[in-house]
């Protein structure tokens, strides 16, 4: 995580902090390069309709990631106070644990789906709450990946068959999330940002899924996997997340934070 | 770090168990991609017997071993019969049933997704296992050069995976005694939701409490301004850590060896 080298950058203006996260604002757009042009060639592989997707997809990946990259510069209030990082990572503690329930809960709720598979989708939302919740609470850039990676972590420490491949899954969907957030500026934390946020991490869990598990699978019933997972990421992770917020928020819980101090009622 | 949900029980010894966690993540990771690549039979079997061999290294007890291997079944043999039934056809069909055929091509695929998704995530699972939390916590922050401040703050943040569990269940039995929640999926999903709401209640509102304690015992202070940490636990890559990254490149390439010899090994998505 590049968040503070980042932060830092902003709070003091000293050249080795600004030069650290200068750095890093170029190798995030290479990355943002290297994955779009991956992404190009693989899709651009495929038989079918490669020819008109793999431009399309190459080219969206770019424009997004040049506008995350914008919005992360450019992030009102970057810098992370302790208050923020503590209550970042016991949220992610947190949403860990509801992870490993969720975990136990998966297998038998999936063996009843049997029926259709690609439906099994509809409930990946769960496990992206991290990004949703943890971007909207904290408020912070980098703070969807954060929280969404530590869940990931608790969740892979605690014991569940994925392994390490958990801590991976964390850290792509909760960047996922974090495109969403970046490319509204970090200015919007209402329902919408919500909602693009779940989208933003449910393809990309409709994406890993598709690739790891079901990568004999037709495109059609890729695609419908990879719908559900994103219905999945609008219904629980973005509205759930959502309302989640904003009665934790009510509580008058999030009154340190900046999501809580235009929430509170007299 | 001994607390209850995070102990990895008894460990012995081995150089594998004793690798700084940063190569455990990257044996673990270099495996999974490489497997990732391809959907075959030989590579994701090789790369399964390879595990199977190497499981005596890793430095559980039979018992641990067992416990955390069983839950792979959970995940793969779901994935493999799902492929078996509904997955792209080919060769001789076997059986057909509507949207349901089973052919030789689609058993084949069937048992090559079982195996790599068995093959990625055994070697997370068992390295997993013999990571302590600090020991990782040190080993990012140190190795990896990940921020100490969110390091540091997400293992205070583990600390409380006990507490947070033991209220969790203690929300279950409040919400029985009220008379809330219920049977059936419905009121299930509503109970599950009213416990996962008021857990984050109280995380946020201990996270609060543990932030003004850190800070106050100078947790921040000087970040950023070029103040030198330094660390109670040294974390550093020691040549066994060679070894066993060795060992991690040789696997994957034996089986990757394997698959292409065998004619089976296909790059993904060509």
């Amino acid at each position: 995580m590049s968040t503070t080298s980042k932060s830092s950058a902003s709070t003091t203006a000293e050249p080795p902090a600004r030069r650290a996260g200068v750095i890093a604002t170029a190798v995030a757009a290479l990355a943002v390069v290297v994955v779009a042009i991956l992404l190009w060639r693989g899709v651009a592989a495929d038989p079918d309709n490669g020819s008109v997707a793999g431009p399309l997809v190459g080219v969206m990946t770019l424009v997004l990631g040049a506008l995350a990259l914008v919005g992360w510069r450019t992030a009102p209030r970057r810098s992370w106070r302790v208050v923020d990082i503590v209550v970042a990572a016991v949220l992610g503690v947190a949403l860990g644990l509801v992870f490993t329930v969720w975990n136990l809960g998966w297998s038998p709720l999936s063996n009843a789906l049997e029926f259709f598979p690609p439906v099994k989708g509809l409930f990946v939302g769960v496990w992206l709450l991290g990004g949703v919740v943890g971007g909207l609470v904290v408020r912070k850039p980098g703070a969807a990946v954060f929280v969404e990676v530590v869940a990931a972590v608790v969740s892979a420490l605690i014991g569940n068959q994925w392994g390490f491949a958990t801590v991976w899954y964390g850290l792509l969907q909760g960047l996922g999330a974090e495109v969403v957030l970046a490319v509204l500026l970090y200015r919007q934390w209402g329902a919408v940002a919500a909602v693009g946020a779940g989208i933003g991490a449910g393809v990309v869990v409709g994406v890993l899924d598709t690739t790891l598990y079901y990568p004999e699978f037709s495109a059609g019933l890729k695609l419908v996997y990879g719908a559900s997972a994103v219905v999945s990421g609008i219904v629980i992770a973005g509205l759930g997340g959502w309302a989640l917020t904003r009665a934790l928020a009510r509580t008058g819980a999030l009154a340190p934070l900046a999501s809580g101090r235009n929430a509170q009622r007299v | 770090m001994s607390t209850g949900l995070l102990d990895p029980g008894a460990i012995r010894p081995t150089v594998l168990a004793r690798s700084n966690p940063v190569t455990k993540l990257a044996v673990a990771t270099l495996l999974a991609v490489v497997l990732l690549l391809s959907v075959d039979v030989v590579t994701a079997g090789t790369a399964v017997l390879l595990e199977v061999l190497a499981l005596p290294l890793v430095g559980l007890g039979m018992g641990g071993l067992l416990r955390r291997s069983a839950v792979l079944l959970v995940a793969a043999v779901p994935v493999a019969v799902l492929t078996v039934l509904v997955g792209v056809d080919s060769g001789a069909v076997l059986l057909d049933a509507g949207p349901l055929s089973i052919s030789t091509g689609s058993l084949e695929s069937g048992a090559a997704v079982g195996l790599r998704v068995v093959a990625i995530a055994l070697p997370g699972v068992v390295l997993l296992a013999t990571t302590d939390p600090t020991d990782l916590g040190d080993a990012l922050a140190q190795v990896l050069r990940l921020s100490p401040r969110f390091v540091l703050a997400a293992l205070a943040a583990f600390r409380v995976v006990d507490v947070l569990a033991e209220e969790w269940q203690q929300l279950g039995l409040a919400r029985r005694a009220r008379g809330l929640g219920g049977d059936g999926l419905l009121a299930g999903v509503r109970d599950l939701a009213g416990r996962v709401f008021v857990l984050l209640v109280i995380a946020v509102r201990r996270a609060a409490v543990l932030a003004t304690a850190m800070e106050a015992r100078g947790f921040g202070a000087g970040e950023g301004q070029g103040a030198d940490r330094t660390w109670a636990r040294p974390s550093r890559l020691r040549a066994s850590d060679a070894v066993v990254v060795a060992g991690g490149v040789l696997l994957a390439a034996t089986a990757t060896a394997a698959g292409v010899l065998a004619g089976t090994w296909q790059l993904l998505l060509t």
